[in-house]
């Protein structure tokens, strides 16, 4: 007697090789039997007329926060994403020192744009170490996660304030090598270290003071494990990008480590980046170097309102102090006019015309209806205001609940992405999960991948594009249990409509800690997903199921 | 310091507003180098708004043709 057969479905296993007809059993957790599969079962899915694959790896998240009270990872795992890797950027919530706390969450609100509320009311800081975070995710996992550690914390917790001042000493770096065993011990499925990311006042995150021997001896940890190093390389200049794939590549040359940097993707302004970049990684994979860029799937657009602090703001820091304030006291700042005329100032001597003028009214939400899609320079003018100081009053109107879009195009042609999506050296991720959460969505990625790169593109087949984001994905970071439909492997198995499967339109949620808004995107064409052989979500909606793990 | 770019140093070509990676709008600025080399150049949007009001721009296009040393101008 099975647990579970998943029958009479197209089986596209993960490993690229063509689907076939047949039916999928699981027992106790794992698969126990793919093909024409006999016998009976507790539990029978239907699923003649759709596709029975691996569940999908989103290999690059910040959900570090959001799993201590969302087990499932919310909306991710309606997408089929059985595995997430929270810890990206140089940043995970362990280890950590009680007395760090506060500066690690400033960090944590910079890239994840999470309100307070989030850090003071959702759960109970319980550890420390980074055994113990574990636990504290382990309690009520749908979702199966699979945590980076971060560099600037593993920083932090050896060097303190120092860390965000200067190079480490050698018994520094030593001490940061123990702490870097004890977090893979511990579960830990590599480190995350960032060239690019700063904190809440504009400062550079703690990675970005190491230097390259600092680099190398956790890279040497690594090694011992044979664990994952990824990064944010300066993604925003070419040349220096492909300068850290060549520095990555003599670290994994060295040490026997598999590397990772994210993000990579393309833009009209600078056509070459994209394939120049590719070509180096190309280079590399010759020498024997593991390199994976990843590359996201759908294009940028940006959302926010001043309801919560966004990173449209991120280079005004007196727009982001204002927006961190409690509602009421940010309500009173939004009123005052020296304040006011400050934050206008702020937005250059266009009153802010160059950087908002172009937004666009959403709709949606507490806006005026007749403004909806009207950009924020047309009304301004007819206020006869300056951008700023329209986007300010008008969104004190309506209790700050007016959200604006701009629609500035970025990562979008679908012609030139989609066969780099398809190269064997690209690495499909960089979703950015959990982050940015109220500015823009950063779920559904696999189902536009499907959508956009599949069905309409042609791009990939549907048996490659399932490799990509399961057995190869698995393969990249290790994940030996995961990423196949193989008898004896994890059974994490998505059952979803070949024809249908998409993301949704984006819309705002406020179901974030103290009600708190962002933007998401719900699933289309999944029926079914397991984790680890128990139904975690089906017919629309989440179960009571909590088989989610840390998986290394 | 002369508005245009002089003989033998870099100039401005071009320029264009992106969007960044993390949401927030970006403006490239491409740059000719005196061997006829080319080569982008990414400004955050406080120190692209910057070029633009050192340039007395308007427009990105009406960057083409300044020095490259207009970019570290009030930096």
């Amino acid at each position: 007697m099975f647990d579970v057969i998943v029958r009479g479905g197209l089986v596209v296993d993960g490993s690229g090789q063509p689907g076939f007809q047949g039916d999928v059993a699981v027992k106790d957790g794992r698969i126990a039997a793919v093909g024409r599969v006999e016998g009976e079962a507790r539990q029978v899915v239907d699923a003649a007329g759709r596709v029975v694959a691996p569940g999908f790896i989103d290999p690059h998240t910040h959900f570090d926060v959001q799993l201590l009270w969302d087990g499932a990872a919310r909306p991710a795992l309606e997408h089929g994403v059985t595995c997430v890797v929270p810890g990206n950027c140089s940043l995970s919530l362990a280890p950590l020192k009680a007395a760090d706390r506060p500066r690690v969450v400033g960090m944590f609100q910079q890239i994840e744009e999470m309100p307070p509320e989030a850090f003071t009311t959702a759960f109970d800081w319980t550890w420390e170490d980074f055994a113990g975070y574990r636990a504290a995710i382990e309690k009520a996992l749908s979702i199966n996660v699979a945590p980076l550690v971060g560099h600037s914390v593993i920083r932090l917790w050896v060097m303190g304030p120092a860390a965000q001042e200067r190079a480490a000493t050698p018994d520094e770096i030593a001490a940061m090598q123990d702490l870097l065993r004890q977090c893979l011990d511990a579960g830990a499925v590599g480190l995350s270290t960032s060239f690019v990311d700063i904190d809440e006042n504009g400062r550079p995150v703690p990675s970005r003071f190491a230097q390259f021997e600092e680099l190398d001896a956790l890279a040497a940890v690594l090694g011992e494990y044979g664990r994952m190093l990824q990064c944010v390389p300066e993604f925003y200049a070419t040349d220096i990008t492909i300068a850290r794939i060549d520095q990555f590549a003599e670290l994994s040359l060295k040490h026997n480590i598999p590397t990772t940097f994210s993000p990579l993707f393309d833009t009209s302004a600078v056509p070459d980046n994209a394939p120049r970049a590719i070509a180096r990684v190309e280079e590399q994979f010759a020498r024997g170097a593991r390199v994976w860029p990843q590359m996201q799937t759908r294009p940028i657009d940006i959302s926010f309102s001043l309801l919560r602090p966004s990173l449209f703001f991120a280079r005004l820091p007196r727009w982001v102090r204002v927006l961190r304030l409690p509602l009421e006291a940010r309500l009173a700042a939004l009123r005052d006019p020296d304040t006011v005329a400050k934050l206008v100032a702020d937005t250059g001597p266009d009153g802010g015309e160059a950087m908002m003028g172009r937004l666009i009214l959403r709709g949606g939400d507490a806006a005026p209806a007749e403004l909806a899609g009207k950009t924020l320079s047309e009304i301004a003018k007819a206020r006869g205001q300056v951008p700023a100081q329209a986007l300010i009053d008008l969104s004190l109107e309506h209790g700050l609940d007016v959200a604006f879009l701009s629609a500035s195009q970025g990562h979008q042609s679908t012609d030139r992405i989609g066969p780099m999506l398809a190269h064997p050296l690209v690495h499909i991720g960089a979703s950015d999960g959990g982050a940015h959460i109220a500015s823009f969505s950063t779920y559904g990625d696999t189902g536009y991948l499907f959508s956009e790169f599949v069905r309409k593109g042609r791009h990939l087949s549907l048996e490659q594009a399932v490799a990509k984001i399961t057995g190869e994905t698995a393969d990249i970071w290790g994940l030996k249990d995961r990423g196949r439909l193989q008898p004896g492997l994890a059974a994490d198995i998505v059952v979803f409509d070949a024809e249908t499967i998409d993301r949704e339109a984006e819309l705002p949620t406020f179901d974030m800690p103290g009600d708190g808004m962002r933007y998401v995107r719900a699933a289309r064409g999944i029926d079914t997903v397991l984790v680890n052989g128990e139904v975690a979500y089906a017919n629309g909606a989440y179960t009571e199921a909590r088989a989610g793990v840390v998986c290394v | 310091m002369s508005p245009r770019a002089g003989e033998g140093e870099a100039v401005i070509v071009g320029a264009e507003v992106v969007a960044g990676h993390d949401g927030s709008a970006e403006l490239v600025v491409r740059l000719r180098h005196a061997n006829g080399a080319e080569a982008p150049l990414v400004l955050d949007e406080e120190a692209g708004l910057r070029l633009m009001r050192n340039c007395g721009a308007s427009h990105v296009d009406d960057l083409a043709g300044q020095s490259w040393r207009r970019i570290l101008e009030g930096s």
